[in-house]
């Protein structure tokens, strides 16, 4: 490009002094008062409700507000754009109310369990075991230390034996692509069917009854991983497959064998996807109680050894807790809740905050 | 036009590239395809002299890709695939048993009509990627990476972010980019199917220039529908056709002025003044 002469230009007139501005969002004052009357009308009513009637929110939010909603919406698109804006203006409230009644329905309940596991909140209650603890004794003496510890080594350990034999699967399934595929679809696919009290019940009697384990934090793991395995598996079977078949050819026209095409250009290229398949997988178990009732049991003291006691874990504690018929008790199994809940938040935001960390040094 | 009626000149002994002198760096010889049931390409045979570039043309359709790519054992990848015949690459079978298809495709490199940069690494990764995958040692890498780019008439324009991320590149630069990295490995053998249908004028000229240039010292085998770029570049011409429902055949091959001053079938004058395909 640097090979043919310059071209003489005449000199440019100064350019006029601009700045990045948004063109295509200019709207008239007709639109703004349109879209301020949408927006407040509805509310109004749904606010009355509220306060002077007591129906549940869902109720006011489902019978209420959505249709004065798309009644406001298309009146307002009407007068701006014409008659054929009206069916934008339904298809946007629809969108925009259904993701609203679902961010109430979660938000009542993580506000409930944020409310009531607040009371139990102390460092004491964060930190201990509940080994001198006795189901009535008040709030501020023992806690969850222990039970956050055993969920984390048990979960930890089945992601460790559940992630790479996933990866394997969906490797096998879109990369190699060999002769069993279909068993192996079938088999995963039937796995993820297998209610978690008989994954539980499986591990109890062929490892733990057999003697060839202890009720332990790793038969708890055996458990999960049986649960985990299919939702990893295909999960990451899925993102494998969005990798484009040319980067393959790409990379075997390279000189590059199966198995470096696999290493260095298909799983990195699905990095994201194969964490979020590890994160759905965790999540698919973490709150999971009744296999860890056959396996794992319950334990007041902290365990760290992983094989040979029995350990203490969220799910056993919500459990246990709950049922007692002392107030305290119970205030202890929401307290759980709420750091089961907060657990689970940490863990996916530090996931997808690893995850789009993008490139390493080459 | 069935390939049974003798009443076309056979144009296809008497000028095959060979009869230039030189021993044949690629060949291939009663080479026939199949996709599943479906022949898509029979009896080519066309050799392609060490050190110069080869021009495939023909209409859509006709079989350069999937010709091209049995020449480096990709098409085989394809589930159905199927193939008759024997392609030479310096005189040794690449189908033969002992054959590592590894060995063969780091020998005979490929650019795809589409651009396929890995996303997942760097500019300068993605140039040095092959030697990676491949486990091939060459030293002096920052050497390789300028030198390669600079062929690839894209070092100006990525010299500052040779560590950002291959995606933020336009088409046609990935595509440069991707020329590089085929050129990084060394190969005797480069094919390239389509490489400038996303280009520019300007880049499309450096990436004929450089063709050029590699055929002073590698074989060229390039697919290409743009007729002025096939004169430009290649030594040799051989023209694909496929009639409706029938695989293709080679219609015709020779010295590229031969075949576009002076075609003996009717067919291959058609084409070359762009009179149908
Ligand atoms: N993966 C495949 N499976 C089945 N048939 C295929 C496959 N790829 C190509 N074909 C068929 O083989 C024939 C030749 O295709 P090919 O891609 O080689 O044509 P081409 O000459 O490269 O065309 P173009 O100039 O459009 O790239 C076509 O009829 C096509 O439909
Ligand atoms: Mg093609």
């Amino acid at each position: 490009m640097t090979a043919h002469a310059e071209t003489i230009l005449p000199p440019r007139p100064p350019a006029p002094q601009q700045s990045a501005g948004r063109p295509w969002a200019r709207r008239g004052p007709g639109f703004r008062l349109a879209v301020l009357l949408g927006t407040i009308l509805p509310p109004v009513p749904v606010i009355a409700a509220l306060l002077y009637t007591d129906w549940p929110p869902v109720t006011i939010f489902v019978a209420i507000y959505l249709p004065l909603q798309l009644i406001a919406a298309c009146a307002a698109a009407i007068s701006q754009r014409g008659t054929r804006a009206a069916g934008d203006a339904v298809i946007i409230v629809l969108a925009i109310g259904a993701t609203l009644l679902a961010v109430i329905v979660l938000g009542s309940i993580l506000s409930t369990i944020a409310i009531r596991g607040y009371q139990a909140m102390s460092v004491a209650f964060l930190t201990q075991n509940t080994l001198y603890i006795s189901p009535s004794t008040p709030l501020g003496y023992g806690g969850v230390g222990a039970a956050v510890l055993g969920t984390f080594i048990i979960v930890a350990l089945a992601t460790v034996i559940t992630v790479p034999i996933g990866i394997a699967t969906a490797v096998y399934v879109t990369e190699v692509r060999g002769r069993a595929v279909p068993y192996v679809r079938f088999f995963v696919q039937a796995m993820s069917g297998v209610p978690s009290v008989v994954a539980g019940l499986f591990i109890l009697v062929v490892l733990i009854l057999s003697g060839a384990l202890a009720y332990s934090a790793l038969a708890g793991a055996l458990a999960y991983s049986i649960l985990m395995l299919p939702t990893v598996a295909r999960t990451a079977e899925e993102v494998l497959k969005l990798v484009p078949e040319e980067l393959r050819t790409g990379a075997l026209a390279l000189g590059s064998t199966r198995a470096r095409v696999v290493g260095q250009v298909v799983l990195p290229a699905a990095r994201t996807g194969i964490v979020t398949a590890t994160i759905l997988g965790i999540a698919r178990v973490v709150g999971e109680t009744a296999p860890l009732l056959l396996t794992s049991l319950s334990n007041d003291r902290t365990i760290i050894n992983p094989v040979g006691n029995p350990i203490a874990s969220l799910p056993v504690f919500i459990f246990d807790k709950v049922s007692l018929p002392f107030p305290d008790a119970v205030a202890r199994a929401w307290g759980a809740a709420l750091v089961l809940m907060v657990i689970v938040a940490i863990l996916f935001t530090a996931a997808r905050l690893l995850s789009a960390r993008r490139f390493a040094k080459s | 036009m069935s390939s049974t009626p003798p009443a076309t000149p056979a144009a296809t002994p008497a000028s095959t590239p060979t009869a230039a002198g030189g021993s044949p760096a690629m060949q291939s010889r009663h080479l026939s395809v199949w996709f599943g049931k479906r022949k898509v390409l029979e009896d080519v045979n066309i050799s392609f002299p060490a050190n110069t570039c080869t021009a495939l043309i023909g209409p859509s359709g006709c079989g350069k890709s999937t010709y091209i790519r049995t020449l480096n054992r990709l098409h085989e990848l394809i589930p159905g695939a199927g193939l008759a015949g024997d392609v030479l690459h310096n005189g040794r079978d690449i189908y033969a048993r002992d054959v590592d298809p590894v060995t063969v495709r780091l020998a005979i490199g490929m650019v795809f009509q589409k651009p396929n940069p890995f996303p997942s690494m760097t500019i300068r990764g993605n140039v040095l990627s092959g030697l990676k995958l491949s486990g091939m040692k060459r030293p002096n890498h920052d050497e390789i990476v300028e030198d390669t780019l600079r062929k690839a008439g894209l070092w100006n324009e990525v010299k500052d972010r040779l560590s950002h991320a291959a995606g933020e590149l336009s088409g046609g630069q990935a595509q440069r980019l991707v020329i590089a990295r085929a050129l990084a490995v060394q190969p005797q053998v480069l094919l390239m199917d389509e490489p400038c249908s996303a280009l520019d004028p300007a880049s499309t000229l450096k990436i004929e220039e450089t063709i050029r240039e590699l055929a002073e010292s590698i074989t060229i085998i390039i697919v290409t529908h743009n007729m002025q770029q096939a004169t430009r570049v290649s030594d040799y011409t051989a023209f694909f056709l496929a009639a409706e429902n029938e695989p293709g055949i080679v219609v015709e091959q020779g010295a590229t002025t031969e075949i576009f001053s002076n075609p003996q079938d009717p067919r291959t004058l058609d084409y070359v003044n762009g009179r149908f395909g």
